[in-house]
């Protein structure tokens, strides 16, 4: 009998022990130096197409703009600029490009690879999320407008659409109407239509980034030349352009994101694209033709899509992992805990430029026809003044966040001084209630309007991906019933229905965020503007809209600040399109003792080439000697 | 046994299958198509204008189900390759919706063997484990070793991938080190996910196995067998074995199925490239194209081990008479 089972057992302890064997063996050499786990699969390695944190944090690293943020000590740093000079009006911006800088394949980069990527970067074509953010740029405005209308008289035509001939009108029309100007290779001219304080801050933004045209479009192999600018070259016909083409029905400029991918894309960045697998990872590695060897202190950086979060963390704690970028496991909480009370110092609490709020629906009246008791600023400021964050952050989402009730994070921006904002004050809310004509008038423990007309339930929409937006959610129905006595209903819902909603203003109160993209207060002020894209709750203010006008207008910078502080303590003490709840925080995970060079920059950018593994420093200086 | 039945039955099950595909295409594409949400649309961060907006739909034909429907039609038939259009590969799945960095044919050379590979081991090892548990609780039956079979039969079958995923990642992966925490590309990759996959079905297999051996150890031909004087082993594993195993085989063949398209949560918690996660947010992000591609390359696959199986059965036992052949 025993030799039956020795037989039965055998095969499977044999694959099972060859499966360890081969396990065990693994070469794990080519570890790189640097492996980081954070925010999910990137999107796009197109800078001008980027709106995701983690796509610009690859765009940092490949690509190379006219300036960089200084990340230790505030302020910019030259970058693919050496210098730059600035009119005594503001307006008028002219960049000296370093001759010696290189893309990937050797070819100079000059000027005219801005002026051609900022044409990506402003026409309707590319599709780019950020293109508004650069309507400061002289004429860059009125040059969209116009190609949409070229394209939409086209397509209304009835006959076929000349793609290339209004593109090459298009091209035309930009370079004469646009205040973006090549002086000569090395330096570029930018126009602006009034003083933009924040525009270097816009200049080192991913989406600001130059490609490299022959690349992006896929100029055949031979007709690209490395040892002269493609400007010198004589573009093929879009026929041999093997990454754009023309749409039929509508006569845009399509691109095919295929050149960026291992081996076709060339940046000017320190890193060069070593692989990238879908879903996967994708792993950088030095440019050989960067022009700060010194500067760049890995050579290798891998970026895993781990999407399960307790698998990430189990990663990291296995040491396959050097930092996780955003820790999202259900005991995040009791991470912070350790980290808070000194338990753990490798977990890493920083705040982000971003806002946790709820948006009231400002509209008078909702879809249904139902009267909208929020298009009262009385009864949004009762409901504002109702809330507790404090209870929020301590006891709901236990990380502690700073609870705040502006829009902006106070502290975050230079030079700029926050307004209060409404504060707890439940004595408050219920007189603000009453006084917007909601009180309990027949004695059931209800509110009536004057005509008797019962408070309708309040529907309070929240999305369901993460539990968070829930608890947060359930907290705030408990606040508002205690202290204004009104009946709240929690509208859970998937993104995709969620921003549904949203659009269609089918709702009352709504979760919202947002994430400031350059430090100016307007980053997060301009969402209350009437005609903003974002602005979900349809508020309209014509006070507002003038307000952003002025300061935008406005050349003395400490005026400007005060001004737009006036428009933030009239909009969250007053209006109160929003209930802003607490500043976003996002939770690291890295062990200072053994890496070096991360920086807690409240946007997140970070200098990937300058983080650096000290316990790994032997290994990689034997690496890179001959 | 009629002659010929066997390669008829191959012929007209083939001969079904684009019946088949064309009528899951169609009923996919409608379901996919009222899901609401616009693919283009990123899940966070801004929204652009209206006519951006308009001008995307377009290009992707989303503006227009019947062209959507036809387009994608004569890509996937090879049609366009047929007519000229020889830029594409032949069987064109065309671009994802959601990631535009890549065509759905990439994304599925790159994942589908990554889930057949896992679908595969996991079955393996089910096997080896099901059957090696169900012949030794069936031995000694009340034994230690049949409790423990029986053990994990109901640790198999009741624990969720998940919970038995991390339990083998806490123990094997994080504290003894001897298996990478996730990711896939290296041999150990596979051990980890493989065995949680395939407990379930192990269990069943080990449940199928037992019973089918205590029948045929009470069986006549083994009493004979062992009257005959026939070693132990040779009378377990040759004359019991062999007729016992005959409903574990026709369990493998859904249960392949099953192991290569169900690995979801093992495939998320072992961070591990598959189809499966991918056609989940494929679904959440109304990324037609690639959930059309899923669903139509996964139908195709299960049609054509269902016709396996049936062969297997035919070969293994003719008196089985296949479905599908005209009596």
């Amino acid at each position: 009998m025993d030799g039956v089972m020795l037989r039965l057992l055998l095969p499977a302890l044999l694959f099972l022990s060859t499966m360890l064997v081969v396990a065990r063996c693994d070469d794990h050499g080519d570890r790189s130096d640097l492996v980081i786990v954070g925010g999910g699969e990137v999107f796009t390695l197109d800078p001008q197409r980027m709106s995701y944190l983690r796509d610009m944090r690859m765009g940092g690293a490949l690509y190379e703009g006219l300036v960089r943020l200084d990340l230790d000590n505030g302020g910019f740093k030259p970058a693919a600029a050496w210098k730059w000079d600035v009119s005594g009006d503001g307006l008028t911006w002219v960049f000296h490009l370093r001759p010696e800088s290189r893309w990937s394949d050797g070819s100079p980069v000059t000027a005219h690879d801005f002026a051609w990527s900022w044409l990506r970067l402003l026409a309707p074509d590319t599709a780019a999320d950020y293109s508004n953010l650069f309507f400061m740029i002289k004429g860059s405005r009125a040059f969209w407008d116009w190609r949409q209308e070229q394209l939409e008289e086209a397509s209304g035509g009835g006959e076929g659409i000349d793609g290339p001939a209004l593109w090459t009108e298009a091209e035309e029309h930009f370079r004469e109407t646009v205040g973006i100007d090549v002086l000569d290779d090395y330096m570029l001219r930018l126009q602006l239509e009034h003083p933009v304080p924040w525009l270097l801050d816009l200049l080192a933004f991913a989406p600001a980034s130059p490609v490299h045209r022959p690349t992006v479009e896929g100029w055949p192999m031979e007709e690209v030349r490395t040892d002269v600018g493609w400007h010198q070259l004589d573009p093929p016909p879009w026929s041999s352009r093997r990454f754009v083409d023309f749409n039929a029905k509508t006569g845009r400029l399509q691109q095919d994101h295929r050149w960026a991918r291992p081996g076709r894309l060339v940046g000017n960045g320190p890193y060069i694209l070593d692989a990238w697998r879908y879903k996967r990872d994708m792993r950088l590695k030095r440019s050989p033709t960067w022009r700060d060897p010194d500067g760049v202190r890995n050579n290798t950086i891998t970026t895993l899509a781990i999407e399960d979060p307790n698998t990430a963390v189990l990663a990291y704690e296995s040491g396959s992992v050097d930092w996780i970028n955003g820790v999202n496991v259900d005991y995040r909480a009791d991470l912070v805990e350790m980290a808070r009370s000194g338990k753990r110092d490798d977990v890493h609490i920083v705040p982000a430029f971003a806002t946790d709020f709820f948006s009231f629906n400002c509209r008078p009246e909702l879809p249904g026809g139902d009267l909208n008791p929020f298009a009262d600023a009385l009864v949004r400021r009762a409901f504002a003044r109702s809330v507790d964050r404090s209870v929020i952050v301590d006891n709901v989402t236990r990380l502690h966040e700073p609870a705040i009730s502006t829009l902006i994070p106070p502290g975050s921006i230079p030079g700029y001084v926050s307004p209060t904002g409404l504060q707890h004050d439940p004595a408050r809310a219920r007189e603000d209630l009453s006084e917007a004509g909601w009180l309990d008038r027949d004695g059931d423990g209800k509110l009536e309007s004057v005509d008797g007309t019962p408070f309708p339930v309040v529907s309070l929409l929240y999305t369901t991906n993460t539990p968070r937006y829930k608890r947060i959610a359930l907290a705030l129905r408990e606040q508002w019933e205690r202290v204004l006595g009104v009946e709240v209903e929690l509208v859970g819902r998937d993104t995709k229905f969620y921003k549904n909603d949203l659009r269609e203003g089918d709702f009352m109160i709504a979760r919202g965020a947002w994430y400031g993209d350059f430090g100016d207060p307007t980053t997060f002020l301009e969402l209350c503007r009437s005609t903003d894209g974002n602005n979900d709750r349809g508020f309209v203010d014509e006070r507002v809209d003038q307000a952003l006008d002025a300061a935008a207008m406005e050349r003395d910078p400490q005026a400007r600040m005060s001004m737009l502080s006036e428009l933030e303590r009239y909009l969250f003490e007053e209006q109160v399109p929003m209930i802003p709840i607490c500043q976003i925080v996002d939770v690291h995970m890295y062990d200072p003792t053994r890496i070096e060079g991360i920086t807690h920059h409240p946007r997140q950018v970070q200098s990937l080439w300058n983080i650096r593994r000290t316990d790994h420093q032997e290994a990689m200086v034997q690496a890179t000697a001959p | 046994m009629k002659r010929g039945g066997l390669p008829r039955m191959i012929v007209t099950r083939l001969m079904q299958l684009p019946l088949i595909l064309l009528a899951i295409y169609t009923i996919t594409f409608m379901l996919v198509w009222i899901i609401p949400g616009n693919p283009l649309e990123k899940p966070e961060g801004r929204r652009p204008p209206a006519e951006i907006v308009d001008a995307m739909q377009a290009r992707y034909n989303l503006d227009d189900p019947v062209v959507f429907y036809g387009d994608y039609l004569s890509g996937v038939t090879g049609l366009d390759w047929v007519l000229g259009d020889r830029d594409g590969p032949i069987i064109d799945f065309g671009p994802s919706l959601r990631h535009e960095n890549w065509t759905v044919n990439e994304i599925l050379a790159a994942q589908l063997p990554v889930s057949i590979l896992l679908g595969l081991s996991a079955v393996a090892l089910a096997c080896l484990i099901g059957i090696g548990a169900g012949v030794l609780g069936a031995v000694r039956p009340g034994s230690l070793l049949d409790l423990g079979s029986l053990l994990l039969a109901l640790v198999g079958i009741s624990l969720p991938a998940f919970v038995i995923g991390t339990v083998l990642l806490v123990v094997f992966a994080v504290h003894l080190g001897w298996f990478p925490v996730g990711g896939w590309g290296e041999p150990g990759h596979v051990v980890l996910p493989a065995l949680a996959l395939s407990l379930p079905f192990a269990a069943y297999i080990a449940r199928l196995t037992r019973s089918g051996m205590l029948e045929e150890l009470q069986s006549d031909h083994v009493r004979t067998a062992r009257a005959k004087g026939m070693p132990e082993y040779t009378v377990v594993l040759k004359h019991a074995l062999k007729n016992a195993l005959l409903p574990v085989l026709s369990y493998l063949g859904p249960a392949t199925a099953a192991a290569m398209t169900g690995s979801f949560v093992v495939e998320k918690v072992f961070a591990v490239p598959g189809v499966g996660t991918h056609f989940v947010d494929a679904v959440l992000g109304k990324d037609i194209t690639l959930i059309l591609a899923v669903v139509l390359v996964y139908s195709a696959m299960l049609v054509l081990l269902n016709l396996c199986v049936d062969v297997l059965y035919r070969w293994i036992d003719p008196r089985i008479e296949p479905s599908g052949t005209p009596a």
